[in-house]
């Protein structure tokens, strides 16, 4: 399989992981503003730093795009 | 030999006119325009993968500076009045927050917002318990636990503090 090829296959995957990761994100916004409208925000802060998790993958992910594009030039 | 070159300088012309000079000047097509690739859709996700985690942040620091609130100490009445009438009403922490005071049948001071938290109709102290006649919701009165009707959270409750034989609400008390 050729490099290029590979490449495809492996932005086509990296960007469903993304997009996934983007309305796991969404969900836990929306769970923690309900819970905070509902006076029982205990899970803000679980919910803010597991998106923050969520965004720093989401980062390597795309920084790992970047890089391999470099690398093919 | 000159009508030759001549027809291929019409041809030529032609041909220029059927592509107009402003589509080699600009030789990208609407629908490349508007093609995103991969690489700009995962850019566009992490952005918005940013934006999101600092959504979320900002509601729990929203929560955060909430929590911290304090809440005046505010005369509410007498306790022989109370334990007479049963219930008053009042208004805490301000003048737009009703608020419903009982003596409940084991003689325990219990006070709770008057808001009926299904649609914000006034709660009234009836039959021992505290009843919203809106949609009859009813809740009771020890912690406030809606028991009958569509509300389904209970009421924030008022903290009191008893100085002699005055009564004061010291705080709100949200619980799920």
């Amino acid at each position: 399989m050729s490099r290029q090829r590979q490449g495809t296959i492996l932005f086509t995957a990296i960007l469903v992981f993304v997009a996934t990761g983007v309305v796991v994100q969404l969900w836990l916004l929306t769970v923690s503003m309900e819970a905070v409208f509902r006076h029982d925000a205990h899970t803000a802060i679980p919910a803010a730093a597991s998106s923050t998790v969520l965004f720093a993958i989401n980062a390597g992910l795309l920084r790992y795009v970047f890089r391999f594009d470099r690398s093919m030039k | 030999m000159q009508e030759k070159s001549g027809c291929e300088k019409c041809k030529n012309c032609d041909e220029e006119k059927a592509t107009p000079q402003w589509k080699n000047d600009f030789p990208i097509s609407w629908d490349g325009d508007h093609y995103v690739s991969r690489r700009e859709m995962v850019k566009f996700l992490t952005l918005g993968s940013s934006l999101l985690a600092a959504a979320n942040w900002l509601v729990a620091w929203v929560w955060h500076r909430g929590r911290k609130e304090t809440f005046p100490s505010s005369l509410i009445g007498s306790v022989a009045a109370l334990k007479k009438e049963k219930s008053i009403l009042f208004r805490y922490p301000t003048d737009k927050d009703p608020c419903i005071a009982v003596c409940t049948p084991s003689g325990e001071l219990v006070a709770y917002s008057q808001v009926c938290t299904h649609l914000s109709c006034a709660v009234i102290y009836k039959e021992e318990e505290l009843f919203c006649p809106c949609h009859n919701g009813v809740f009771e009165l020890r912690v406030g636990r809606p028991t009958a009707g569509p509300p389904t959270r209970p009421l924030p409750r008022i903290t009191l503090e008893q100085r002699g034989d005055r009564l004061f609400a010291t705080g709100v008390e949200v619980t799920a």
